[in-house]
């Protein structure tokens, strides 16, 4: 029973000490935070706008500083290049849909590449189809 | 120098000034008032700059019964010649509806029949702009003749020259026998076609319709099938013979043009393995893998709206012209019915009229069921599809992507149809018949003794499904070439078609087929 009343003071004394020196850290800073707080000067609704305009100006500048000069190509603006590729790469879309000269391998109307087999061959499938043929 | 012609040269300009005007120019601004361009400025706007060359501006008419001698007008309300369309001869013709309303007269019809025997001498493309309040009443049974003039040359030229018709106005009457007998028709969007118009369907049968809706544009692109395109525009309207012309050749003896590559050969698209749902029933685009498959933008869809349930149309591979043909799931899930069959059957033999390969995708659970179909004759209709490809002679692929069933199977470009190369995708089911009416024709009496008859037919299902459902078995005995995962289609394509590119196949001699009608 000796040992077990002992071991109880031990722990309210320890346990009382570390609440006793956080109460006192916690004091100080306290005390510390009341001493730095930076005085409160009352301010009307309209001065209070006003700062903040300010400070959205000075935000701005530093906004618009950073945006970058447009690039241009021989004087021309980047949006215009942009409609000048779109209108190029539609023009060549429709030239190859309609097998445009500049899209096509040879010119129509010629058989210069079509091989004998062929040329021989459709000529005896086209046979069939005349009268009179012998 | 004195010009001892001056005199003559004279006349004749300002008899061609007087052509130029066609019905005159209060006539002229009549037609823009109508939101309509002239003769002359449709083809101005279809051929190459300065291409032109006419024939026949000067010709007119010799009636002069009810007042026709006042009414001579240089040309006679038609603009005909050779032109050029991106480089191509062309031979072309314009009804000038300032001229007595187009109406179409003696000298309409020698100046077309003039154009088309010039055309097919020269093997060239024919392309007629039609803009016709019928035929000239005036000059009796000779215009109705004059008809048949032109009829006889569309039917001769039919499969030897591309023959291209744009109806940019009103097409009445025997008028719209000679765009049924060409190749394409066209249709701008106010335009319209029909035998007998509103006002004698009204006399006859009491019936009231506007001209719109008897023979308009969407009529007969999405109900009649009697045209291939519509357009929003005239302007859209000649632009669309040129895309059109694109895919085909000058005559039956050449090829299309050819343009240079610019979609790689060897691209594999890895979404067309996972194109197909893995619910078998559930519905897919097949428009979607024809444009991952051929190269990009290369599509035009004819007849879109007509028989939506099978899709033709030309696109290029590695540059070069070929015909699409395709069932659509995702309309009546693909089933063959009497309008696709009818348009599949004109389309495999235009195809093969012009040596424009063609590429079948095959996803079709059977032709459709029902009394409609069979009263209206579904057999000879499916017929025309098996006739048109057997007799076919260009080169022939096909790939089942999916359903490949019954007869619809065996029409739909399988290898007896003298198809060169079947491909079918993992994903293909091919069988005699649907997995449940097959198991109740086959297993009708084991499924009735079982003790629990559900679960007997459900195992048995499984078993058919097991057995048919797949492409292997079709492989095993030589009806399929060869199972290729759907992202290869395109490079197998390409070789395929560079094999075949060559291929030629001769008919027996005949004069000719009996085509089932």
């Amino acid at each position: 029973m000796d040992n077990l009343g002992w071991g109880l003071q031990m722990t309210v004394l320890g346990m009382g000490l570390v609440f006793a020196l956080l109460a006192l850290l916690w004091g100080l800073l306290h005390l510390v935070l009341r001493l730095e707080r930076a005085p409160v000067v009352p301010m009307s609704g309209q001065a209070s706008t006003d700062a903040a305009e300010r400070i959205a100006a000075v935000a701005d500048d530093a906004i618009g500083a950073q945006v970058p000069v447009t690039p241009t190509v021989h004087g021309m603006d980047a949006d215009l290049v942009a409609a000048i590729a779109v209108a190029a790469l539609t023009h060549r879309a429709v030239r190859r849909r309609e097998a445009a000269p500049v899209m096509r391998t040879y010119w129509p109307g010629s058989l210069l590449y079509a091989s004998r087999w062929v040329t021989s061959g459709r000529a005896r499938q086209n046979r069939t189809w005349q009268r009179g043929d012998k | 120098m004195t010009d001892t012609t001056g005199n003559h040269l004279g006349k004749l300009r300002e008899m061609r000034s007087r052509a130029v005007l066609g019905g005159g120019q209060k006539r002229i601004e009549q037609q823009h008032a109508r939101g309509k361009f002239t003769a002359r400025e449709r083809l101005a706007l279809l051929l190459d700059e300065g291409s032109f060359q006419e024939f026949g501006a000067l010709a007119t008419h010799g009636f002069s019964d009810f007042g026709l001698d006042k009414q001579r007008f240089p040309g006679d309300g038609i603009v005909s010649g050779f032109g050029k369309i991106n480089g191509r001869r062309v031979a072309v013709f314009a009804q000038d509806f300032t001229v007595l309303g187009g109406s179409f007269s003696e000298v309409q019809s020698h100046k077309i029949c003039r154009i088309q025997d010039l055309a097919l001498a020269s093997g060239i493309p024919l392309i007629g702009l039609n803009d016709s309040g019928g035929a000239r009443i005036q000059e009796g049974v000779r215009s109705l003749a004059a008809y048949g003039e032109v009829f006889v040359r569309n039917v001769m030229a039919s499969g030897v020259i591309p023959q291209i018709s744009l109806i940019l106005g009103p097409c009445a009457g025997g008028a719209v026998y000679s765009p049924a007998l060409t190749d394409f028709v066209i249709m701008a969007s106010d335009s319209f076609m029909f035998l007998t118009g509103p006002d004698v369907i009204k006399a006859t049968t009491g019936e009231e319709v506007s001209a719109q809706t008897l023979g308009g544009a969407h009529v007969h692109t999405a109900r009649s099938g009697v045209a291939h395109l519509a357009t929003d525009t005239e302007a859209a309207a000649l632009e669309m013979v040129k895309r059109l012309l694109a895919y085909l050749p000058q005559n039956n003896n050449e090829d299309p043009p050819q343009i240079t590559a610019y979609d790689p050969t060897d691209r594999m698209d890895e979404a067309l393995n996972a194109l197909i749902p893995l619910a078998e029933d559930e519905p897919y685009d097949m428009r979607d893998a024809i444009a991952r498959i051929f190269d990009r933008d290369s599509f035009l869809e004819i007849q879109a709206d007509f028989a939506a349930n099978a899709v033709i149309g030309f696109a290029r591979l590695d540059g070069f012209s070929v015909g699409i043909v395709a069932n659509q799931p995702a309309f009546m899930s693909g089933a063959l019915n009497i309008d696709a069959s009818d348009k599949i059957a004109r389309f495999i033999r235009t195809c093969d009229a012009y040596n424009v390969p063609l590429v079948t995708f095959v996803d079709c659970p059977g032709f459709l069921p029902g009394t409609d179909q069979e009263y209206g004759g579904v057999i000879r209709h499916g017929a025309k599809i098996i006739y048109a490809y057997c007799e076919s002679t260009v080169p022939k692929i096909s790939i089942v992507t999916r359903k490949a069933m019954g007869g619809a199977y065996v029409a739909m470009c399988s290898k007896q149809m003298r198809t060169d190369l079947a491909f079918a995708w993992p994903t293909a089911q091919i069988a005699v018949m649907g997995a449940e009416p097959a198991v109740g024709v086959l297993y009708r009496d084991d499924v009735q003794r079982a003790a629990d008859p559900a679960a007997k037919k459900r195992e048995l299902i499984a078993y058919y499904r097991d057995q048919f459902y797949n492409p292997y078995r079709a492989a095993d005995v030589g009806q399929i070439d060869e199972v290729i995962e759907p992202r290869e289609t395109r490079p197998r394509l390409v070789r395929a078609l560079e094999v075949l590119r060559t291929k030629v196949q001769q008919n027996p001699p005949k004069k000719h087929g009996l085509f089932p009608s």
